[in-house]
Order: structure tokens, then C-alpha cells, then sequence
């Protein structure tokens, strides 16, 4: 790619961060705006729908991460996107992505979750194109997110030529390691609360487990103290509504790991803590499994394809062979597990 | 009174009241055996823990049948388990266990109703099993079953089931030239063939058959139980019964579902079978499940897991007085709904549509790895 044609893909993004600028701002006539029509769309409490704006819209990329992004990205005659419902704010990510490969973008939203598609697009005028159904032809590229299922399925419809770039179903951990002060504990946990609560879990970002390797009184003082963190939080930002499927989720979950684990109470979710072997993969709607393992980062290994992301506490040593033992996935810091650099897809899984 | 001591009284208590003995009412045994697994299983008694109180069998929380691939489910120790069955699993491969200290009230219930609901009349009966032959020790309690009832129903005494000429499925299929061996038999001595089979079986056997038919005695009555478990492609269950009482040349009436699980010690019975005891009795329709006395089927909400009204549909949560050392009752997943004469099974609750791109939990067990 030589200078030109990076400076005019470079131009194709500036519009769609000046739109996502003013979202982001609470004050702005378009960022109220924002709020009130993504607590609809969402399900998410109007503070969840804030800190959501607020923490993981990536208004202000470094030139680094968007120069990655765009050398990245191949270009395409068209490219089209399909986005997931849930996590509104991967729109931006997934739009920009889409214009850096072409200046023909078109994007079909979430039947769920329109709004912030049109959002972006009323802040970014003639940027792409919202359109009720994608027909790509060959020559093209999709980039499609959403469930495993919906990927199977977009895969069996394209036609011949159509370069796909799926992103399924995921999930994401947290592993905790080394020694760390009460006051750095806290904050780790804090962290990791937020991590948890942003969007109510229901992203391919959101940790479901944390691994410790730690002794059972410590451990339990730990997913006793992610407990009153994730309560604290939950005062600020309530849950927002969930589904009867998902409630009924949580309900089966709750009583599993009432029998078979210890239980902590998390404001309206549930912590869980069982030592080494079985655990139990918690439903969305901020509720956390915390495991005791010798050897943290070789229990993920059995995972490693649905694992989109990895928060890491620990020595350096231990990170870099973090990143070795999950190559696909993101590897961040406690608190950053949702708003990762903004270089590219947040899924760097091969599926 | 020592642990042993007191399971063996409700042991024996339930014994009773299955043989129609109504000292202790349902609801006295269901609270006797919930207070006696509340002070010797761990788990059940922090389930229990956020109830009030444990004054009425609705009050008794369910134990989840994940709990039964997570942990332990007995009030006893390992040492003293007598039989272990284990689930045959999930998507994910992870399998249940479900281990009994007293058989005898697994035999005594599940041979009681069997017979109520399978004995087309009071003569022998020559029962075989389109079904894997039995592993030792039996780790399937279907398969544990199917064993009790060729003996019992043979009424000949004990006699060593483990032949080739019992169970009708090997690694080549179903044995069609076996099954027609097996109904000779039973017409040559006088007695009513016992087809016990699962529904996956079935399918099989039908697809070996094509388009033949294989003419079984008219009198002969079939079981069927269990889902398809991804093992052959699936048929609504009133066409499995059209096509099996069509290739079997018998009336669709002697089809009989049965729902078992490995987690409880009894089962559920369609009344069809004509001229059983459970037909007179509750006269009963395909589709609807017959309870015995000692077990109940409470539809709950599946979001507060309260009750729900009669002729709503709910959750089944399962109270089974045989599950005196494991749970008493046990909270499926499976929707259900009361109508006349016993339960009305819909399937497995329905998922929700797919929700962007967070992991759903049953998509995280097909993929782990066990």
C-alpha cells in the first residue's frame, strides 16, 4: 500500500470518529439522543448505556492502532458488513474496519439493535450505506459478526468470489497471578467488575471465569471481594432488563453451583468458586466462575478456540507465555478487556 | 440414629407406600427424606439454605441435573455405593453419575410399576431389548432395567440375560433376523413379546427394514424411551409410533413411552398398553405420562421456579421418593404441562435465539472437551 492510497483510506475514517466523538459526549444534543434510543434497543439501564459510551467507544485511536487497522485490512470492491446485536459500540470498530477497505461500504444492523448504525451514519452522512439485506458479489468481502450459528449459516448463502471474514461466539477470561497488595487487589477487582458488568456480560469480550492460582481460603476472599465489587458497581450501573431465557439461565446456575460450588452474591449476579477439575461456564447478566488452578495458563488451553480475550495479572514472563499458549486471542490488562486497541478486528481467532 | 440407620427406615418406608401402605403420606416421606439429605449432603443443604423453611414438598428446591456431571449427589460415601449409573451425556460428553447404597427400592419401584404399565396380561412374558448388550457392571441404569425386566416378566426365576439372543444391537445394526427368532419363540410358548427399545433403536431398526414389514405376535407391546441424542435422524413420536406399529403389524396402543432418567429411581408411563393394570386404572392416552404414587411432576416457572397453575406449561421439577440417598427432587430442564391422568412432556426448554456473539452455554458444551 503506498502513501496515497493510505491517506485516502486514512480520509474514509476521520468522518465516522467525528460521529462516534459525539456520541460519546452526554452533552451533545447527538450523544443524549444516543442514550435514549440505545436503552431501548439495548436492554441496558441508561447508566449501562453510559458507561458503555463513556468506557468502550473508542473515540480517540492512537495514529499507531488506526495505521494498524488500516494495513490490516485488504481492500475490497465492496465491502459489507453484518453486525451482531448486544454490544452496540462494535459497530464503530466493524464500520471502520469495512472503510478501510473500501469507499463502498454497506451495512446491514442487528434486527435487535438498529440504532447505532443510524447513529453513526446521521453523525457521518454518505460515509456507508444501511441497507435491509446484503447481496455481495464476487470481488467483495463481508465481514459478518454474530453467533457460530449465524456465521454457518451466512457462509452457506454467500456466492462464489465473496471473501468472508466471520467472527463467531466467544468468550472471554481473566487470570490472576503472582503477588499483589490488598490495596492492587482491589483495584484489579474493580477492574475486572467493570469488565464484567459492561454490556451485562452479553459481548464475545466479557469474562466468564477468572483462573487463580492460589491457595482455597485466598481464593475465597478474592471471589468474596469481586463480589462486593461487582455489587458496588451494579448501585451505579444497574443491570438492565433480561431475558426470561436468560434469567431462567441464571436461575439454573445459581442453584448448580449452589449444590456442586461455593456461592457469592453479586448484586443482582453471582460469583461461583470451585478448586481444580469441574466448573460450570456462567450465563450472561454479570456472573463470574472463579477456579483455583496450579497452572492457569494450561487449563485455558482446552478453550483456546472460543477464547476472544484474556486479561492478565501476573509477571511478564507468565504474559509472553500467555501470548504464545492463545495466539488468537487479545491479551490485556485487568479493566481493558472491552476496549482493546483499536487495530483491527477485536476477534484475531482463525474460525 | 446413624446415617445408614435412618436411610434405611425411609428406604423401607418407601417400600411401603409403593406397595400401597399409607402411614406416612407422600408428603411426610418427601419432607423426611429432604430433612435427612439436608443434614448429609453438603450441596443439597446450601441449596437449601436461602428457603425459609422446608414445611411442603413445593418448598423442597430441585437439584439441577448439571449438579449430577459437577458433583457427588449421595449422602454416602463412595465406599458404600452398591450401583453407579452414569448419564450417557450431554452434547459435551460430560456424563452424570447417580449412585445408589440399597438397591432394593431401585428394583422393588421400578419392577412395581413396570409391571403395571408393561403386563399386557398375568402370563409369562418374553422380553428382549433392541439395545447394546449390557455392560458388567451395568453402568446404564435403561440397560439396568431392561435386565430386571427380562427376568421378571420371563417369571421363570433367575436366569443369565447376557446372551446375544436378549439385546438386538451390536456394531452391525439391528438384529432384524433375531427379533423374528424372538417372536417365534414367544408364539411357540404361549407368551407376550416384550419389545424394550429406544427411540434412536427404533429409527434404526427402520431404516434397516426399507419399505418390509416384520410381523411381531399381535398381543406384542413395544417400550420406547429416550430422545435421539444426535445418534440418527429424529421422527416426531407419533409418526415412530405409526411406523413402528405399521412394520410390527400391531396396534399403535402397545407402543408405550416411558421417561426415566438416570438421576431419579423411577419412571413415567403412558397407560395404553390394553389390559394392563396402569390402563385400567387411569385409562390413560398417548402422550400423557402416567406418575406412580411415590412421584410427582411439579411444572414450575422457570425464572422463579414457583409452581405454576394447572394446564400451564413449566419446567419439571421431579419429586421421586425412591431418591432417598441422592435428591429427592430434582429440577430438569424439560417442559411439561398437568393435564388428566398425569404430565404432558413438550421437550427441552427452548433456546433463545442466538444473541450476537457471547457464548451460550449449551454452545460451550458441544464444544469442551472432556
Amino acid at each position: 500500500m503506498n502513501d496515497f492510497e493510505y491517506e485516502v483510506r486514512r480520509a474514509r475514517l476521520e468522518p465516522l470518529f467525528e460521529s462516534a466523538r459525539s456520541l460519546a459526549d452526554a452533552s451533545s444534543a447527538r450523544g443524549q439522543q444516543a442514550r435514549e434510543r440505545l436503552a431501548v434497543s439495548s436492554g441496558l439501564s441508561p447508566q449501562g448505556v453510559d458507561f458503555a459510551l463513556q468506557r468502550c467507544l473508542e473515540t480517540s485511536p492512537s495514529e499507531a492502532e488506526i495505521a494498524a487497522l488500516i494495513r490490516s485490512t485488504p481492500s475490497a470492491q465492496v465491502a459489507h458488513v453484518l453486525l451482531s446485536a448486544n454490544v452496540f459500540v462494535a459497530a464503530h470498530r466493524a464500520i471502520a474496519i469495512a472503510l478501510a477497505a473500501s469507499a463502498e461500504v454497506r451495512v446491514r444492523a442487528s434486527r435487535r439493535e438498529p440504532e447505532m448504525a443510524e447513529l453513526l451514519l446521521a453523525g457521518a452522512p454518505g460515509a456507508f450505506q444501511l441497507v435491509n439485506e446484503l447481496s455481495p458479489h464476487p470481488g467483495d468481502r463481508l465481514w459478518a459478526y454474530g453467533s457460530d450459528e449465524t456465521m454457518a449459516d451466512v457462509a452457506t448463502t454467500l456466492p462464489p468470489g465473496v471473501a468472508l471474514h466471520a467472527h463467531g461466539s466467544g468468550f472471554g477470561v481473566a487470570l490472576l497471578e503472582g503477588s499483589h497488595s490488598v490495596s492492587e487487589l482491589g483495584s484489579l477487582l474493580s477492574a475486572l467488575a467493570e469488565d464484567i458488568a459492561l454490556f451485562d456480560q452479553r459481548g464475545c469480550l466479557s469474562p466468564r471465569v477468572l483462573l487463580v492460582n492460589a491457595e482455597p481460603t485466598a481464593a475465597r476472599s478474592l471471589a468474596s471481594e469481586l463480589a462486593t465489587q461487582l455489587a458496588s458497581l451494579e448501585r451505579r450501573v444497574p443491570r438492565g432488563e433480561l431475558t426470561a431465557h436468560e434469567l431462567s439461565e441464571i436461575v439454573k446456575y445459581r442453584d448448580t453451583a449452589y449444590f456442586a460450588f461455593e456461592v457469592f452474591e453479586a448484586g443482582s449476579g453471582f460469583v461461583t468458586l470451585s478448586h481444580e477439575g469441574s466448573w460450570l461456564m456462567p450465563p450472561t447478566g454479570r456472573n463470574i466462575h472463579v477456579l483455583t488452578t496450579a497452572d492457569p495458563i494450561a487449563a485455558l488451553a482446552r478453550y483456546r478456540p472460543m477464547l476472544t480475550s484474556c486479561a492478565f495479572a501476573g509477571e511478564p514472563a507468565r504474559r509472553q507465555a500467555l501470548r504464545c499458549a492463545l495466539p488468537g486471542a487479545r491479551v490485556c490488562g485487568f479493566g481493558e478487556m472491552q476496549r482493546l486497541p483499536f487495530d483491527g478486528p477485536v476477534d484475531r481467532r482463525e474460525l | 440414629m446413624t446415617r445408614n440407620a435412618r436411610s434405611d427406615e425411609l428406604h423401607r418406608a418407601v417400600r411401603h407406600f409403593a406397595t400401597g401402605d399409607r402411614t406416612q403420606s407422600f408428603s411426610d416421606l418427601a419432607l423426611g427424606i429432604a430433612e435427612f439429605q439436608r443434614e448429609f449432603s453438603p450441596g443439597f443443604a446450601r441449596l437449601c439454605r436461602n428457603r425459609s423453611s422446608l414445611s411442603s414438598v413445593s418448598d423442597i428446591p430441585g437439584v439441577p441435573c448439571d449438579a449430577f456431571r459437577l458433583a457427588r449427589v449421595a449422602v454416602h460415601p463412595e465406599g458404600e455405593d452398591r450401583l453407579r449409573f452414569y448419564t450417557s451425556g450431554t452434547t459435551s460428553g460430560a456424563r452424570g453419575m447417580h449412585a445408589m447404597r440399597v438397591t432394593e427400592t431401585y428394583h422393588e419401584l421400578a419392577l412395581h410399576f413396570g409391571r403395571s404399565a408393561l403386563r399386557a396380561n398375568a402370563g409369562a412374558h418374553h422380553v428382549v431389548a433392541l439395545a447394546p448388550q449390557l455392560d458388567d457392571p451395568p453402568s446404564s441404569s435403561l440397560g439396568h432395567m431392561m435386565a430386571m425386566f427380562m427376568v421378571d416378566f420371563e417369571q421363570r426365576g433367575q436366569f443369565d440375560v447376557r446372551t446375544s439372543e436378549r439385546w438386538l444391537i451390536d456394531d452391525r445394526g439391528v438384529d432384524l433376523a433375531g427379533l423374528a427368532r424372538a417372536a417365534e419363540h414367544a408364539a411357540k410358548h404361549g407368551q407376550t413379546l416384550l419389545v424394550l427399545a429406544t427411540s434412536f433403536a427404533l429409527v434404526g431398526l427402520l431404516d434397516a427394514l426399507g419399505d418390509r414389514a416384520l410381523p411381531l405376535p399381535a398381543n406384542t407391546v413395544v417400550m420406547q424411551t429416550g430422545g435421539f441424542k444426535g445418534k440418527t435422524r429424529e421422527i416426531e413420536p407419533d409418526e415412530l409410533r405409526a411406523a413402528i406399529a405399521r412394520s410390527f403389524g400391531i396396534a399403535q396402543a402397545q407402543i408405550v413411552s416411558e421417561y426415566g432418567m438416570t438421576e431419579l429411581t423411577s419412571q413415567l408411563y403412558e397407560a395404553t398398553v390394553p389390559g394392563s393394570e396402569l390402563a385400567r386404572e387411569r385409562n390413560g392416552q398417548s402422550g400423557v405420562y402416567a406418575e406412580p404414587p411415590w412421584l410427582r411432576v411439579v411444572p414450575v416457572d422457570p425464572t422463579t421456579l414457583e409452581p405454576v397453575p394447572d394446564g400451564n406449561i413449566g419446567i419439571g421439577r421431579i419429586v421421586d421418593l425412591g431418591n432417598v440417598d441422592s435428591a429427592v427432587a430434582i429440577q430438569t430442564q424439560d417442559r411439561v404441562r398437568r393435564v388428566e391422568g398425569g404430565i404432558v412432556l413438550l421437550g427441552r426448554a427452548p433456546g433463545a435465539p442466538p444473541r450476537g456473539c457471547s457464548l451460550a452455554i449449551e454452545e460451550f458444551l458441544a464444544h469442551t472437551p472432556q
